[in-house]
């Protein structure tokens, strides 16, 4: 072997080219050998996802409400640059809902929802275009949407930016007829803007405005009345970090919300998602969520009965939804996926919520409501074809 | 700061473009590594896919298929950058770079070891000339039938570029993309120096030659000793001249220091085909190189 004749420092680029090396370089630089982020891409591969959810919902004594949700998803690339999309859900609703507060409905609630979704995506060099339609129907509740949402990145495709917007229109007829033939239709906006920060983080910043106006009450809780305009603003700020050190990502998240009831909350979630051996996936999640109530949510005295305003009368704007109350709420969860071969997955999700007043930060939370606790399993599993 | 640990690197061999190829990388944990390697084997098999004249549906066989047709073939935006890329080495080289030229090897087989006649050269010849195509936008119409593209001019090259941009992308700093002998450096050894690249001697087959040192770029060599066979005490290799249509016999082998493996690949093929003069070419483009003539004689660049 002879020793090699030349400079042992040689750099692959000299200084300076003279114009034909300059000109090859160019040329090879007009190639595609930069744009490393990917655009959102049309998926290679169409998928088949079955869930089962069941959620129950409890206070100390009483066991509210269970759902039982089979749904089926489906996903499919058609052509170079289209995909669609659909899904389909049954759930199945038994149990009571609170009267007021937490106190127990006598009457017993046994709902059968159906509800389907269909979405065509458009997918071009630099962006994406998506229409979809919703339904929604069960005894007292029907709803049906309509979205647009479109995305566009940056020439280098580290900044997506990204808009949509939806309408909603519901018809309400409650079983027991407080409301014959009610309606609520929901117009909303979301523009969101995604960064790719370095091969390890991605930071997205998200607006949603929601207009709404109709009927927002709950017709089985007494005396409940709520305003017919809602217009709602959250803002959403994410944060995923790749460590090379496990091979995991931690996804960060905080939302702002607040609407034209005075709600006001903050939600701080922390998930940590670490692959494994063998095609295992574990994902716990913590999630931390506080509000303010409404300002016309009525407070319940010691005994659960709500304390009306001194000066109430019958069409006045009030509400006793523990959803609209002062509250904290803490939830668990645990996500095990297992990728079993390159076409099958599977996973299982469980999922603990906790409610309580004495939670709330930033002021003082509502009194005298039970504690809420929910519990959700979820099972799933995916084909690709 | 701290002084980092030595860090492992990673070795991944597989099978491409009818070549051993491999890719060696730093990783935090092995499973990441075959993550990241995987990723890299991927574009290289994407590339192989869409640019295979072997296969029906790839973008090429579309184009060869509609060969004198009426109608032009709609690309889509790589492609158009590789056809843009293939018209501007076509000006560079004089025309000695043409895409279309590929059809010349149904008179050359390497096996039989067989020098086809005038007769046989003369229709094919007749089948090359980039300067024919037509182009518009991202359309192009191969004007007769019986012509061809073919991208293996620097496919590969390609490939190692590309597969390289997707290990940066995931944050790989040390290692390399080797398709087959054309190596694409991403970042020196663990300890910082550079990996010692060796090339072929041309003569004597498994034999290196010379090494050198590469911490970042691309090294490529073109010789005749790829393919070829002798007859009647002269070497036929497998670079055909698309004007004469025989082989090219001036180097034995060139090979081009660049900092993109396709810029490396192009000029050694440039320069294999340039012949006597290839030697002027490569001093032009400033690039660092090293030549073998058919003597054995080293060349570099002019002090």
């Amino acid at each position: 072997m002879t020793s090699t004749p030349l400079c042992p420092t040689a750099p692959a680029t000299p200084a300076a080219l003279p114009p034909l090396g300059m000109a090859l370089l160019t040329a090879a630089l007009c190639l595609p050998l930069a744009p490393l982020a990917q655009a959102e891409s049309q998926p290679e591969r169409g998928s088949i996802t079955l869930k089962y959810l069941d959620y129950k919902d409890s206070q100390p004594g009483w066991n509210r409400i269970w759902v039982h949700a089979p749904s089926v998803a489906v996903l499919a690339p058609v052509g170079e640059n289209w995909s669609v999309a659909g899904s389909l859900v049954s759930d199945v609703l038994s149990g009571a809902s609170p009267a007021y507060h937490a106190e127990p409905n006598p009457f017993k609630i046994h709902e059968h929802r159906k509800a389907g979704d269909f979405t065509v995506t458009r997918y071009l060099p630099r962006g994406t275009f998506a229409l979809g339609a919703s339904y929604s129907t069960e005894s007292d509740y029907v709803s049906r949407g309509i979205t647009a949402q479109g995305s566009f990145a940056s020439e280098d495709k580290n900044t997506t930016f990204s808009g949509g917007l939806g309408l909603t229109s519901d018809q309400i007829n409650p079983n027991n007829k407080v409301v014959v033939n009610e309606r609520k239709n929901i117009t909303d906006l979301m523009v969101g803007v995604t960064q790719v920060l370095s091969p390890n983080d991605i930071a997205q910043l998200n607006l949603t405005y929601v207009h709404g106006t109709g009927y927002y009450s709950d017709p089985y809780k007494l005396l409940d009345n709520r305003p017919r305009n809602r217009n709602q603003t959250a803002m959403l700020l994410r944060w995923n970090h790749h460590l090379d050190s496990t091979d995991g990502t931690t996804r960060l998240s905080y939302r702002y919300y607040t609407d034209t009831y005075h709600v006001k909350a903050h939600t701080l979630t922390a998930e940590y998602v670490q692959p494994l051996a063998s095609g295992w996936t574990l994902t716990p999640m913590l999630r931390f969520h506080t509000q303010g109530a409404a300002s016309f949510y009525v407070e319940a005295d010691g005994s659960g009965y709500p304390v009306l305003p001194p000066d109430y009368a019958p069409g006045r704007i009030v509400s006793e939804d523990q959803r609209l109350s002062a509250f904290g709420a803490f939830t668990y969860g645990l996500k095990v996926a297992k990728q079993l071969d390159k076409d099958w997955s599977m996973d299982v999700k469980v999922e603990q919520y906790q409610q309580n007043g004495a939670w709330r930060v930033f002021g003082t939370g509502s009194k005298n409501i039970a504690p809420f606790d929910a519990r959700m399993i979820q099972l799933g599993v995916s084909r690709l074809f | 700061m701290s002084i980092a640990a030595p860090a492992t690197l990673f070795h991944t061999p597989f099978e491409a473009m009818a070549s051993r190829c491999e890719v060696k990388l730093n990783a935090p944990t092995a499973a990441a590594a075959q993550r990241y390697a995987d990723l890299a084997i991927a574009e290289v098999k994407r590339i192989e896919h869409a640019y295979s004249r072997y296969r029906p549906d790839s973008v090429v066989s579309r184009i060869n298929a509609a060969a004198g047709g009426k109608s032009a073939v709609l690309c889509d935006a790589e492609t158009v950058s590789l056809l843009d890329y293939a018209g501007s080495l076509f000006a560079m080289s004089d025309g000695l770079f043409d895409i279309t030229s590929g059809v010349l090897r149904q008179a050359w087989n390497f096996k039989q070891a067989k020098v086809p006649s005038p007769s046989r050269l003369k229709p094919l010849l007749d089948l090359v000339g980039w300067a024919r195509v037509e182009r518009d936008g991202a359309r192009i119409r191969l004007p007769q039938a019986g012509m061809e593209l073919d991208f293996g001019g620097f496919g590969k090259e390609y490939a190692a570029d590309r597969a390289a941009a997707v290990l940066m992308d995931v944050g790989v700093t040390q290692g390399y993309v080797n398709l087959g002998g054309d190596m694409r450096v991403i970042g020196p050894q663990p300890d910082g120096s550079p990996w010692a690249v060796g090339i072929q001697d041309p003569r004597r087959a498994g034999q290196v030659i010379a090494t050198i040192p590469v911490s970042s770029g691309a090294l490529a060599t073109s010789g005749d000793y790829e393919r070829f066979f002798e007859h009647k005490g002269r070497r036929y290799c497998h670079i055909l001249n698309p004007h004469t249509g025989y082989p090219v016999a001036h180097w034995q082998s060139v090979s081009v220091l660049a900092p993109l493996s396709i810029t490396a690949g192009s000029c050694t093929t440039i320069a294999m085909l340039k012949a006597a003069d290839g030697a002027a070419f490569l001093a032009q483009t400033g690039l660092m190189y090293l030549t073998i003539d058919a003597h054995g004689q080293f060349g570099q660049p002019p002090a």
